[in-house]
């Protein structure tokens, strides 16, 4: 299920993902006065990876923020705008820095609704480049998602398509509770269709975007296109791969991952955070606590990035996370029984 | 006071058993009615359940060692309760020495301290098995030992147990009709719907023959329906040591093929074939039950060959007969059907305890083999009647003939046993039910082998 097929009749229109992020964010701006973008350089700059663009113009200096170089104190501040009622979207230059926010995204946004008793809210939402492939090395390629998957209060999206990455958004301001969103870099300049207009992808669900019946690959982000383009190759092969875009880290789609294995038997998950308490570690668990245990036919697959951190040498960095053939392999020798 | 676990009894003629796997370790926590530990007997392997709810401790039996029938092995301590030494048995012995001395001569006892429990030397080999194979296994009552994986390290996976359950479910087909083998999809099976009927396939080959070696003239055992030949054991223990045994398993029974069997004159057929097997040196002739009346028809077809017939309980003597319990045993796909029509067999309900139903079960695990079985009842026993009749047989048995029955046989009346001629030896046995070669083996082999002497 992705947004076009929730509606077919809505107009659309192709963009890049870095496009269809401006345009959710421009849609926001437009209806919603409390909605402000906060970041470092989003504003004349328009941002490091031009995703505000010129968004500054449209909307002025007043809802179009920059921040100082304090991620710290930028996201502290974006966290009580939202204690007083704005809806401000937080952009980080990279994921890898909101390690210098944790405080403010760990401690503060998603514990203040639980501790004040549901008194206040912090519909904060915040926008994570994310990722390896640009050459940008071991500070500024790391995949968090489980990071922040493993703090109840927060939510956790990571969209692979640009309708997706438009309609979780919008679905993320909508949401009562801080939400993480990670672009993957290498996914900005990647276009498709997206609906014109307002509209919003549920948090929390996945999406079957490719039915099979050998195998279930279940993947996030970039991997989703690297699981679709093996099993492009592999129906070559005979072997027909179901792939499910994961889309929320949290909450997880327990149901649409127990089915999909209840029918194939086998999962390979693919991921680029380390492999190691990974997300694939919980999808892996969650199968084999659910009823689809007893339909497993072999054992759990994961393919995760390396014990490493990213290396800059572009080899190594290729290397060091899942490539269309390492899915390849793992799926062969899964359906030969190899494994 | 602690409670006592110790190796049951789950067939009738077990001295001992073989620990194979403790599934609780010492100390840990053992909810009554859950699988405390297995024990291996020639049969199968099964699954012993804990008789109270506590903590285990003492466990005095090592997997991979023999443990006499009755002594203790473990006991649960009740939560709270202060865990001493091993405790005395029941018996006042204290427990290990209990365990060496009721051990049979020759048997391999094994008394391990609690410690070395813990890390015990020999691993025992799981069978390696996907969940969902083991899924499927289960809803066909298949025992996965029966498979062979193909997955790694021989690994059984669904194909393997689905390639199993077409095979058994292809259903007999003439020539030329219906899908060509190979195209027969498994139907799904599912716990709420249980497979009946099942088709099941015929298979080749001989019926199955053990043998004991000895000195003298072999005794020939032909069992009863729905029984097999491990069923004589308790007769042949009590039996003089050198003689020499053939056993017979009839077809769809035991270890022989699957066979469609059209009456009784068709199972005669086969057992006269495997007979003719065997060479011409003349037997003794032993039957029970329907294997009384093949026995009767066999030694009317072969007398020559035929040095003396002994009969317990047979069949083809009039037309009653307890079908409805025939029936019961050969449908039952689970312990708790098949248990009710089991004590139907002895004197007693108390005669088969639930273990040896559930051993029995293990025998019967196998869907074709009951499928066959119930279409060998249909077409020998039709509307709970004995369809054939043996009594002009039994007036012209030509050796020195003998006949055992039971006075509170439930499934056929010992007044059938009038129908023999007065040259039949008759022993009537009191308190004695359908199995008196089970329920009173000493008495019956003493009537044999005086008989034999004769």
């Amino acid at each position: 299920m992705n947004a076009q097929t929730l509606f077919p009749e809505v107009q659309q229109r192709e963009m890049s993902f870095a496009e269809a992020i401006r345009d959710a964010m421009a849609i926001a701006l437009e209806r919603d006065p409390t909605v402000i973008l906060m970041g470092e350089d989003i504003g004349v700059y328009g941002g490091a990876f031009q995703v505000t663009g010129d968004l500054i113009e449209r909307f002025g200096a007043d809802r179009v923020i920059d921040t100082p170089i304090s991620e710290l104190g930028g996201a502290g501040v974006a966290v009580g705008a939202a204690l007083t009622g704005l809806k401000p979207i937080f952009e980080f230059q990279f994921s890898d820095f909101a390690a210098l926010a944790m405080e403010q995204i760990v401690n503060q946004a998603a514990k203040l609704r639980y501790m004040l008793g549901g008194e206040a809210a912090v519909p904060v939402v915040f926008r994570m480049p994310s990722g390896s492939g640009t050459g940008a090395a071991a500070q500024h390629s790391q995949s968090f998602e489980a990071w922040f998957g493993h703090v109840p209060g927060l939510k956790v999206v990571q969209p692979s398509t640009p309708a997706d990455a438009k309609g979780l958004l919008l679905a993320a301001l909508e949401d009562p509770d801080p939400v993480i969103i990670f672009e993957h870099k290498l996914l900005y300049k990647m276009k498709g269709p997206v609906p014109l207009g307002h509209y919003t992808t549920p948090i929390g669900k996945a999406a079957v975007v490719r039915e099979g019946s050998a195998v279930t690959i279940v993947a996030s982000a970039i991997m989703v296109h690297r699981a679709l383009e093996a099993a492009a190759e592999l129906a070559k092969e005979g072997i027909e791969a179901e792939v499910i875009d994961l889309r929320s880290v949290r909450p997880i789609d327990r149901a649409t991952i127990i089915a999909s294995v209840r029918k194939t038997g086998k999962l390979v998950c693919v991921y680029e955070g380390v492999r190691t308490l990974g997300v694939g570690a919980e999808i892996s668990a969650l199968i084999a606590e659910s009823e689809a245990f007893d339909y497993l036919d072999a054992p759990i697959q994961r393919l995760g990035g390396a014990e490493a951190p990213i290396p800059y040498n572009p080899d190594l960095e290729r290397a060091a996370v899942p490539q269309t053939p390492d899915i390849l392999s793992v799926v062969r020798r899964l359906v030969r029984g190899e494994v | 006071m602690p409670v006592e676990v110790i190796m049951p009894k789950v067939d009738m003629d077990m001295a001992a058993g073989k620990l194979a796997v403790w599934h609780v370790a010492e100390g840990e926590v053992v909810k009554k009615g859950a699988a405390l530990f297995d024990i291996e007997t020639d049969k199968a392997a099964m699954e012993v359940e804990a008789p109270a709810t506590g903590r285990l401790h003492h466990i005095l039996a090592v997997p991979g060692v023999t443990v006499p029938v009755g002594a203790p092995i473990a006991f649960i301590y009740a939560e709270g309760e202060a865990v001493g030494p091993a405790p005395a048995t029941a018996a006042g012995q204290p427990a290990e020495a209990a365990l060496a001395a009721a051990a049979p001569p020759g048997a391999e006892v094994a008394v391990a301290a609690s410690a070395a429990v813990a890390t015990p030397e020999t691993e025992v080999e799981g069978l390696r098995a996907t969940p969902a194979a083991r899924r499927l296994a289960r809803e066909a009552a298949l025992a996965l030992e029966v498979l062979s994986g193909t997955g790694p390290k021989g690994r059984i996976q669904r194909s393997d147990v689905e390639a199993e359950i077409a095979r058994r479910r292809q259903p007999p087909l003439p020539a030329g009709s219906g899908p060509a083998p190979g195209t027969v999809e498994a139907r799904p099976l599912s716990r709420v719907e249980p497979v009946a009927p099942v088709d099941w396939e015929p298979q080749p080959g001989g019926l199955h023959v053990t043998t004991r070696k000895g000195t003298g003239t072999p005794l020939l055992l032909v069992h009863g329906f729905a029984a097999d030949s491990f069923g004589w054991r308790p007769l042949e223990e009590a039996l003089p040591r050198d003689l020499p045994l053939i056993r017979i398993d009839l077809p769809s029974h035991g270890r022989s093929p699957l066979r469609q069997i059209g009456g009784f004159a068709d199972l005669a057929r086969a057992l006269v074939q495997a007979f003719d097997r065997l060479g011409d040196g003349p037997v003794h002739l032993l039957g029970h039950s329907l294997g009384g009346a093949l026995a009767l028809a066999l030694a009317d077809i072969r007398p020559r060959r035929i040095r003396s017939l002994s009969l317990i309980a047979p069949a083809g003597l009039g037309p009653e007969i307890d079908g409805a319990a025939l029936n019961g045993i050969a449908r039952a796909s689970c312990t708790e059907s098949l248990t009710p029509w089991l004590k139907r067999l002895t004197a007693r309900p108390a005669g088969i305890s639930d273990d040896f139903a559930r051993a029995a079960m293990l025998g019967r695990i196998d869907p074709g083999l009951r499928a066959a079985q119930q279409d060998m009842a249909r077409a020998l026993f039709p509307d709970g009647v004995q369809a054939f009749d043996l009594t002009a047989a039994v007036e012209r048995v030509a050796m020195p003939a003998l006949m055992v029955w039971g006075r509170d046989d439930h499934i056929l009346p010992w007044r059938q046993a009038l129908a023999a001629p007065g040259e039949v030896a008759l022993h009537l046995l009191k308190g004695v039910g359908h199995v008196p070669h089970l329920e009173d083996p000493e008495t019956v082999a003493g009537l044999i082998a005086r008989h034999l002497a004769a």
